[in-house]
């Protein structure tokens, strides 16, 4: 009985990290995304800035 | 009276063109006559459980051989700028939309009626002990079919990977009208009438083919035109 | 100032999140027959509303896009529906795990996963067209009329799934079932930080497409000279 109140409870330990996880996987790739934007966005003012100085 | 004059001259225009042709109802027909032969494999063909899954069988060959004349729809007017013509001539977007329906309707029941018969042939059904009946559910299943599909097609018409996009977005909207169609087919086929709570299906069936007949009507101005 | 005001709402999440499951473990008394497990229903149930509401709202996007031709009305149509298909993902996994112990095994077909299954495969799928379009006009236009087209499957989804299968427990919320006022009150109260964690998500995400529009823009305009 006490063992399968032990699982009862790994499971939910399981059930709400992977709940977490998936959030949080998500909100990391977000971040990821921001970085690549704001190299993006260096990248393309730089472009502009040489280009408007010829 | 106009619109109806517009839609029946696409009709006649894909039928007449497909016809010519017949590269989409060929290629439909063979891969539904491969299908019905591969999934004699899958499962024992003449065991009880056949019967059991007769109308899921049946939808799932359906479906799958009519994605093939659906995707060739809009596909055929990419050609010379056929669909630019279409959708700048003074055709209303949903005449052309019900006519290219209407035809890929005749030509999705035309599919069926062929395979019903080897259907029956291979896996030794009797599919015609209530004939009425089937017919009704053909007749609703293959118009939400062809509605969504069509509507699909013209979604998918420019995107690179064309075949490869329109089942995969397809099928998960077919899913409630496929479902009610099996139901109801693995019902008929084994010769039962359609009993009293599996009307609902048939209820369903309608609403689906009248909601999304509606919406693909208002939607596809939208998608052709912008 | 937005920034300020999305870390003040991840603060206020974080607090309730904690005191919510410090309630929900040690608080509340276990249910009858399911035991501890049971617990995940306050996560799993409130991830599938606000997966809902997440669709709703790429719904309403979409239609304020074919009416209004705005882009802002298309970032936000993709920031509700990327929220939603990873609440929805929540949603399905907790359900897994939740089955595998109480039903022993992982996948049971049981209608209300199978729907939510075939609702994020919609929804997939719309991610999935964005991708194969490079336009953004052409783009916004299809994944707003795709969006209108599978909120109005997901109805049809669900009913007919459900007669077709029954296995889930009895519907504790709107149906015969009781549920114990502790437990319901916990269940809306932790949707509570719930929408604020997908609240910030979906700002976050807005921002970015927005971010991305005027990145393109830009270099628009340096090809240009």
């Amino acid at each position: 009985m006490n063992d399968a109140i032990q699982r009862n409870f790994t499971y939910l330990a399981y059930g709400l990290i992977t709940a977490w996880a998936i959030l949080i996987v998500y909100a990391l790739t977000l971040a990821a995304r921001g970085r690549s934007l704001t190299r993006q966005l260096e990248n393309v003012k730089r472009m502009l800035e040489d280009q408007s100085k010829k | 009276m106009q619109f109806l004059r517009q839609t029946l001259t696409v009709t006649a225009k894909d039928l007449r063109s497909e016809l010519r042709t017949k590269e989409a109802v060929n290629a439909s027909l063979s891969f539904a006559l491969v299908i019905l032969i591969l999934f004699s494999f899958a499962f024992d063909p003449t065991s009880e459980t056949t019967r059991e899954i007769a109308g899921g069988l049946l939808w799932l060959v359906f479906a799958f051989a009519g994605v093939l004349i659906l995707n060739r729809s809009f596909a055929r007017e990419l050609a010379n700028d056929c669909l630019e013509t279409l959708v700048s001539s003074p055709v209303p977007g949903s005449a052309l939309f019900v006519g290219k329906s209407l035809a890929n309707y005749a030509l999705l029941i035309a599919i069926e009626v062929v395979c019903l018969p080897v259907f029956g042939v291979f896996y030794n059904v009797t599919w015609w002990s209530r004939p009425w009946e089937l017919a009704m559910v053909l007749a609703l299943t293959t118009w939400g079919l062809t509605v969504v599909g069509t509507l699909f097609s013209a979604l998918t018409v420019n995107l690179r990977l064309r075949e490869v996009m329109l089942p995969m977005l397809v099928y998960p909207a077919l899913i409630p009208c496929l479902m009610a169609a099996m139901q109801l087919t693995t019902t008929l086929v084994a010769g039962e009438p359609i009993a009293g709570d599996q009307w609902a299906w048939v209820r369903l069936l309608a609403g689906f083919d009248i909601i999304f007949t509606s919406l693909a009507v208002l939607l596809i101005d939208a998608v052709l035109i912008g | 100032m937005r920034k300020n005001i999305l870390i003040a709402g991840g603060a206020i999440a974080a607090l309730l999140l904690a005191r919510n499951i410090w309630v929900i473990l040690t608080q509340l008394p276990d249910e009858k027959f399911q035991g501890a497990i049971f617990r995940i229903i306050f996560f799993h149930v409130p991830a599938a509303f606000t997966c809902f509401l997440c669709f709703l709202a790429s719904l309403i996007a979409g239609l304020a896009y074919l009416k209004s031709k705005k882009l802002n009305y298309d970032a936000f149509g993709v920031s509700v529906v990327e929220v939603g298909l990873a609440f929805g993902a929540v949603n399905l996994l907790t359900g897994m795990i939740w089955a595998r112990i109480i039903w022993g095994i992982w996948w049971t077909w049981d209608w209300r996963l199978t729907s939510m299954l075939i609702c994020w495969l919609l929804y997939a799928g719309y991610l999935v067209l964005r991708r194969a379009i490079d336009e953004p006009t052409e783009r916004a236009r299809m994944s707003a009329v795709m969006s209108v087209l599978n909120f109005s499957v997901v109805p049809f989804v669900f009913f007919s799934i459900k007669w077709f299968r029954t296995q889930h427990p009895q519907p504790v919320l709107f149906g015969e079932g009781k549920m114990d006022s502790g437990y319901r009150a916990m269940l809306y109260g932790n949707w509570v930080p719930i929408l604020i964690v997908a609240a910030i998500l979906i700002a976050v995400r807005y921002v970015q497409e927005k971010q991305q529009r005027e990145i393109d823009a830009l270099r628009r305009e340096a090809h240009m000279i």
